[in-house]
């Protein structure tokens, strides 16, 4: 199977060197359907050696240091540190929202969820990549292992903004993913946020699940920092909502505290609740903030 | 506060249209450009909280449209030019001089300064506050005072009653009237007070300056204040002179004699008409050059009774003094009779040519008196004056009398003893008897000194006593000469005094003639200046004269005593007829004119000479209107720099 075309587009070859070097971090412990790569703060079955404990009554036969009883005369379990796998999952907010910019906020969380993915794989972590949609059905492929990397981009070059009922709500979408996964793991939200319904409700639905939670709200920078004239009548490219503003000075100054207060408000409500939230502006290479922000943040090691 | 409309009705139509065309413009929505943006949510969010009050917001997204139409409502208003009336010229006391004089009907400011004057003196009145208090006086030669008042309705009625008069100025009669309820009492007592409070006051002249400097008067409390009425340099002709007589050269004709003056600072050439009872009789054009004065005389043929009128054909400001009268009154004859016995020096002396053009002279011998047909026509007033000479009546005519060197009948004359020689050493020059008479080289034998009776004048004084005393008896007047012309000395007629032979004689006889005779001459009368009263002789006879001005009113006039008629209403310019009696005809005519060539100096007097300071013409007499349209205007471009502002400062829509 050739490379796809678009590898280098979504990964460079050097960022995918550096991403090698890279492992996914949780700061939770996850119990995988397979034995992984990683030690787990789980004691169980491996080789390495963690630690002794008294022997109570049902405990696993097997684990018994017989040795030790042998010279003590007392029954001693052995315990081990478990080696095992770790569920990741990126979400994509793929609505019509995210076709803007250049790159678009799609593309950009693309490349993300891809960069991450790759880590993911590269340790052989379960890794899922999905957009989020409100159709049931749609589902995106569940990957493992370094030889998966080129259907992860497939599947990421396949995805189109506003296709396949991706303009539903957060809070629906959310949901329909929730409904589907009910393992633990490390969960990456890429998304602008730009829910008219309020972010809240969706974001509290994640955080019922007990996974490690990142947030990347992907802004660009005409959101950030917009640079429009005149009488405007601005369409929204979601619901074709209409707002007419007459741009001045003082609209933008007003239009900035109100973005301010959003992205505050997004941050607070994340870190009060263990949520891990980091603003990413499509003017920041992708490889900056996997390599310094996100490992500043814990994700990656 | 009140209003100056500045527009047309169709002005404010189109000021109309405008808000109407704000509002309609805003309607129409503003058309804007579509933008697709990744969402709406946080701009809608930016816009949200200015969505918080409708109402509010409703009154904040048109708040455009709100000033724009407050920007024009104020150009509007200021359009209107609100504003009200200053109050710096007005002082707590004002006394009001308006002048009515003959150059105030100049109509260089229109209609008349008269008018315009009275127009700025109401201006006045309107500023006055309440507590203020006023006084309107009105002058030419005379002034009308009114009394204080703090009415200013009465203030404003006394001002419109005031008409224009054809009489000149002196505003000294107007000052010393204001100046009474100005200044202390004059005549204070000792250790007493002025009785009437005096407070200072501001007097207000509202004149055209056309009168003599008052460089004597003590203002005092008065503070003056000018406004001078007119334009300042005003062109008018004038005729100043208008008068008629015998040609000199040729004593059967008579001449008219014009004088016109030009008060402009242009030559000016005009035509100059005589009038013979309103028929052009002559014309004349005349150049007059600037500040110059240019005569012109008339040959007249020989006239019994005339009306003439001399008329300026000019259009200029002050008509009145364009057009003259002149009367030549027909000579009424006084009827004399002389009852004298062959007294040659008399009879010389009354048969002038002077004496003839006044009187009809019938001389008579001594015994007509006891003629029954003479008694009859003397006690019927036949005769204006019956001269006795050396003798007397039984019973005194209804007549003047002249008795020489006899009394009247009765006990009323007595005389003293026959002395002499008594030399006269006084006379009465001012009496019309014994005027121009002079007695000093008269030499007189002999005299009775005389005891006139009470009431009487004393015309002669001699060192024996009175020797020529007049007295009045009921409507005539008896004189009475103390020495005879002539003597009885044995059985011959002798010289009493040399008088005869003297020139005082005949100018004696012929004032006494035309005194007691009451004729008038061939002369023209004199011009009267209006206002002025006018003497008017009549027969002894004459007890009422009718007088018709020249608008057609006819005004009585009953004698009294043996006064001559005065008549004072000559405030009309032109001819007055004279009427002797009832229905007799028109015996005599006088006239007014101007004549006044102050009053034709149309030339504005820019300042005033009262007391010792020179009083300036206020150069905006005007009393200042607090106007606001200047600063409705600046509230408008306030207004606007707002809008301006908020336009770009909107944050909403």
């Amino acid at each position: 199977m050739s490379a796809p075309h678009d590898t280098s587009d979504l990964l460079s070859p050097a960022l995918l060197a550096r991403l090698e070097r890279l492992e996914l971090v949780s700061r939770k412990i996850f119990r995988g359907r397979f034995k992984g790569e990683r030690r787990s703060r789980r004691k169980g079955q491996s080789v390495e050696f963690a630690d002794f404990r008294t022997y109570v009554p049902g405990d696993d036969l097997r684990f018994l240091d017989w040795n030790l009883f042998a010279r003590l005369d007392k029954l001693f379990l052995r315990l081990f540190l478990e080696e095992e796998d770790l569920h990741f999952y990126a979400l994509i907010d793929a609505s019509t929202s995210m076709d803007f910019g250049e790159p678009t906020k799609l593309h950009y969380a693309k490349q993300l969820a891809a960069a991450l993915g790759f880590v993911g794989l590269v340790r052989a972590d379960r890794v899922k990549v999905e957009a989020l949609s409100g159709a049931r059905r749609a589902s995106g492929p569940v990957l493992r292992g370094r030889r998966s990397l080129w259907r992860m981009l497939e599947y990421l070059d396949g995805l189109q903004p506003g296709a396949d009922e991706t303009n539903a709500p957060l809070a629906e979408k959310i949901r329909n993913f929730v409904l589907r996964h009910r393992g633990k793991g490390i969960l990456v939200l890429m998304t602008d946020l730009m829910d008219k319904q309020g972010y809240e409700p969706a974001l509290r639905m994640l955080l019922a699940q007990q996974m490690d939670l990142y947030l990347v709200h992907i802004l660009s920078p005409e959101e950030l920092q917009p640079d429009i004239q005149g009488d405007l009548r601005l369409v929204d490219a979601e619901d074709g909502d209409v707002t007419e503003v007459t741009v001045s000075r003082p609209l933008l100054d007003r239009y900035r505290k109100t973005l301010g207060a959003f992205v505050q408000g997004a941050r607070e409500y994340c870190t009060r609740r263990g949520m891990a939230y980091m603003l990413a502006s499509t003017a920041v290479p992708v490889e900056d903030v996997v390599t310094k922000y996100l490992r500043q943040r814990g994700l990656v090691r | 506060m009140n209003l100056l409309n500045t527009l047309t009705w169709w002005q404010w139509a189109w000021l109309g249209a405008v808000p109407v065309a704000i509002v309609l413009l805003y309607f129409l929505k503003l058309k804007r450009q579509p933008l697709e943006v990744p969402s709406t949510y946080l701009w809608s969010r930016t816009i949200e909280d200015l969505h918080v009050n409708s109402i509010w917001q409703r009154l904040r997204r048109n708040l455009l449209l709100f000033l724009q139409l407050l920007v024009i409502l104020l150009l509007a208003a200021a359009l209107l030019r609100p504003g009200w009336r200053g109050t710096q010229w007005i002082d707590h006391r004002l006394i009001i001089l308006i002048d009515n004089s003959a150059s105030m009907s100049a109509t260089d400011e229109p209609p008349n300064r008269l008018a315009a004057a009275k127009a700025r003196a109401l201006a006045l009145i309107d500023q006055m506050a309440s507590g203020d208090v006023g006084m309107v006086i009105s002058f030419s030669d005379t002034a009308q005072t009114q009394s204080f008042t703090e009415s200013r309705r009465a203030l404003r009625r006394q001002i419109e009653a005031i008409v224009p008069t054809n009489r000149s100025t002196d505003i000294r009669e107007a000052l010393r009237a204001a100046a009474g309820l100005a200044n202390p009492g004059l005549t204070r007592l000792e250790n007493q007070q002025a009785v009437n409070e005096s407070l200072p006051a501001t007097m207000y002249i509202f004149s055209d300056g056309a009168f003599p400097a008052v460089p004597d008067f003590p203002l005092g409390n008065l503070n003056p204040v000018f406004f001078p009425i007119g334009r300042p340099a005003t062109e008018n002709l004038a005729i100043v002179a208008f008068a008629t007589d015998r040609n000199p050269e040729h004593p059967e004709r008579m001449q008219a004699f014009v004088s016109v003056a030009n008060f402009g600072r242009e030559p000016a050439t005009v035509v100059l008409e005589l009038l013979l009872d309103d028929q052009s009789l002559d014309m004349v054009e005349l150049t007059i050059h600037a500040g110059d004065q240019a005569g012109w005389q008339f040959d007249l043929p020989d006239l019994d009774e005339a009306v003439l009128k001399a008329v300026l054909h000019h259009d200029d400001a002050l008509m009145l003094d364009n057009a003259a009268y002149a009367a030549i009154n027909r000579p009424r004859l006084a009827r004399v009779l002389v009852v004298s016995s062959s007294n040659e020096w008399l009879r010389t002396a009354l048969s002038t040519d002077q004496v003839r053009l006044i009187a009809d002279v019938t001389f008579a011998e001594p015994e007509l008196l006891a003629d029954a047909a003479h008694q009859a026509a003397a006690a019927a007033g036949a005769y204006d004056l019956v001269i006795y000479d050396r003798c007397q009546p039984a019973q005194l005519p209804l007549a003047n009398t002249l008795f020489l060197g006899s009394l009247p009948p009765g006990e009323a004359w007595k005389s003293g003893p026959p002395g002499g020689p008594p030399t006269i050493i006084d006379i009465d020059r001012t009496h019309p008897l014994s005027q121009l008479v002079d007695m000093s080289s008269v030499l007189i034998a002999e005299g009775r000194p005389l005891q006139p009776p009470t009431g009487s004048a004393v015309l002669f004084d001699s060192v024996a006593g009175p020797m020529l005393a007049i007295a009045p008896r009921e409507e005539f007047e008896d004189a009475v000469l103390g020495f005879p012309l002539l003597v009885e000395a044995q059985g011959e007629t002798v010289q009493n005094t040399n008088w005869p032979r003297r020139p005082s004689f005949p100018v004696f006889l012929y004032n006494a003639v035309r005194y007691l005779g009451g004729s008038r001459g061939v002369s023209t009368v004199a011009s009267v200046a209006p206002g002025n009263p006018i003497t008017l002789r009549a027969p002894a006879h004459v007890q009422s004269l009718a007088v018709k001005n020249p608008r057609g009113e006819i005004r009585r006039l009953e004698r009294t005593g043996q006064a001559p008629f005065a008549y004072t209403d000559t405030q009309e310019l032109g001819v007055y007829q004279v009427q002797e009696g009832q229905l007799d005809p028109i015996t005599q005519r006088f006239v007014v004119n101007l004549f006044d060539p102050r009053e034709s100096n149309l030339q504005l007097q820019s300042n005033l000479e009262l007391g010792h300071e020179a009083v300036a013409g206020q150069a905006s007499p005007e009393p200042t209107r607090h106007e606001l349209w200047k600063w409705l205007l600046v509230a408008g471009l306030v207004v606007l720099v707002f809008e301006w502002y908020v336009y770009n400062r909107r944050v909403y829509l």
